[in-house]
């Protein structure tokens, strides 16, 4: 796919070479697994036992991790402080000026940092080993509705065009004396003129792509074939099922574990 | 039943794409401007506008996926099922003709902020600690540091923030959509919902 965005890159590994719907069970095993299980320390030991080898064993670590930490840091500098310092009542572990870290904020924030990371890199993971396209392809073949593909592979190719045309508009905007930088109310009043073109033209495609869609059968309610064939070792239906199998059983594991 | 499979024309499915490009087109354009807002789903209440609140809620749902699939923005994903109301609700207030007058608008948009705000506060509390690690966090440190709980402080900083963003929102769409040709409206499904009807010359 030429030009499309996505942070898909064609390495070569073990793991870009798997079906993408193995992939696909494989990251859902993940955010399940992160996001049922109680207890802060689930999410850090899915983390090191899973989502690390998988990552080493496709070849993209350092790139994940480096996508992945911009993302984080935000969000456990804000939760860290703002929960950890400023939790009602609990027990002061270290006092700093008037404030005090709390055992339970800090539980608390610990908890929500292993969620985070899970959930960052588990998509990261996924989007960086998956071929958009190869993803779509698959689950048409198991009975997603091609329309809903559609959607999802054009989207991906437009947006790259659709951030050329923004760029293209803010230039020509600043050319005709456009504010886009000094205060908020002057940035505030070049919204507009920006968003205002940028939907416009683009909504004049709209018109354009529903003839060649239809053009192309895009409404017809047969059985239509796909140019791309995805192979598969005969192994990987299995591994799929037994990652299924696994979903299932950390779903009964948290359930147990919450009831206890 | 014959009604959604009216709302799903080709139109429809070939706009839906389009809007959930000038979702994240638009999203973006914002957050370079560094203005604080999000004007992130213009395209998601356009769609859900023009073509029924289910059009809208499919564009919403799958808009936020697209964020977290293609790596773009992971940490929207979780957020797809507010999304989908979002644009749920841009097809109701259409039907019930808000969309007709900018006030109207304008107060649709106010009230799918608040909603969107008490939808995602419990996602937050529970996937992000109730924070969002920008500016509006401060509401948060204010409301905790006040004895309140995880999710009461999260809805408090989407209460300072979304109804805001949601009224701007519906309120560009409204000025798109009196802006776009009659021709070209008349594509849609539900184009009758957002203008009024033409006098019979």
């Amino acid at each position: 796919m030429a030009e499309a965005f996505s942070l898909y890159t064609g390495q070569e590994s073990l793991i870009h070479k798997l079906h993408p719907l193995t992939k696909l069970t494989l990251a859902a095993f993940m955010l399940v697994g992160s996001l049922a299980l109680p207890g802060p320390w689930p999410t850090y030991i899915l983390f090191i036992a899973v989502l690390v080898p998988l990552a080493l064993l496709a070849r993209v670590f350092p790139r994940l991790l480096s996508l992945a930490w911009r993302v984080v840091l935000p969000f456990a500098i804000s939760v860290f402080l703002i929960q950890g310092f400023l939790w009602p009542g609990g027990t002061p572990l270290v006092a700093i000026g008037p404030l005090s870290l709390k055992r339970e904020g800090l539980l608390f924030a610990v908890t929500s940092v292993g969620r985070i990371l899970m959930v960052v890199t588990s998509f990261l993971w996924f989007a960086l080993t998956t071929r958009p396209d190869l993803l779509m392809t698959s689950l048409v073949q198991r009975g997603l509705p091609s329309n809903l593909a559609y959607i999802i592979v054009a989207t991906i190719q437009i947006i790259p065009r659709f951030q050329q045309r923004a760029s293209t508009i803010l230039d020509a905007q600043r050319a005709r004396g456009l504010e886009t930088g000094g205060n908020l109310l002057q940035r505030a009043r070049g919204v507009l003129p920006l968003v205002v073109p940028l939907i416009l033209s683009s909504l004049v495609d709209v018109e354009e792509r529903a003839l060649a869609v239809e053009a192309r059968a895009f409404s017809h309610p047969g059985k239509k074939t796909s140019f791309i064939e995805i192979a598969e070792s005969g192994w990987e239906p299995l591994l799929r099922w037994v990652v299924i199998i696994a979903i299932a059983a950390l779903i009964g594991l948290s359930i147990w574990l919450r009831t206890l | 039943m014959a009604e959604l499979k009216e709302d799903f024309s080709t139109t429809t499915w070939v706009m839906i794409p389009v809007a959930i490009a000038i979702n994240i087109a638009i999203g973006q354009l914002i957050f370079a401007l560094k203005i604080p807002l999000y004007l992130d789903s213009i395209g998601t209440v356009l769609v859900g506008i023009l073509a029924g609140p289910w059009a809208g809620a499919l564009t919403g749902l799958l808009s936020n996926l697209i964020w977290g699939l293609t790596g773009l923005n992971v940490t929207y994903a979780p957020f797809a099922a507010v999304a989908a109301v979002i644009g749920l609700l841009a097809g109701l207030f259409s039907e019930a003709g808000w969309i007709r007058a900018w006030w109207k608008a304008i107060l649709s948009g106010v009230i799918t902020g608040l909603v969107a705000a008490a939808i995602s506060a419990p996602i937050s509390a529970y996937v992000f600690g109730g924070v969002t690690g920008g500016g509006t966090d401060v509401i948060v440190a204010i409301f905790r540091s006040f004895g309140f709980g995880v999710l009461p402080a999260s809805f408090a900083q989407g209460v300072s923030s979304d109804p805001l963003d949601k009224a701007i929102t519906f309120l560009v769409v409204y000025l798109i959509v009196q802006a776009l040709p009659l021709r070209f409206l008349a594509r849609f499904p539900r184009s009758e919902n957002v203008r009024e009807e033409p006098e019979p010359a």
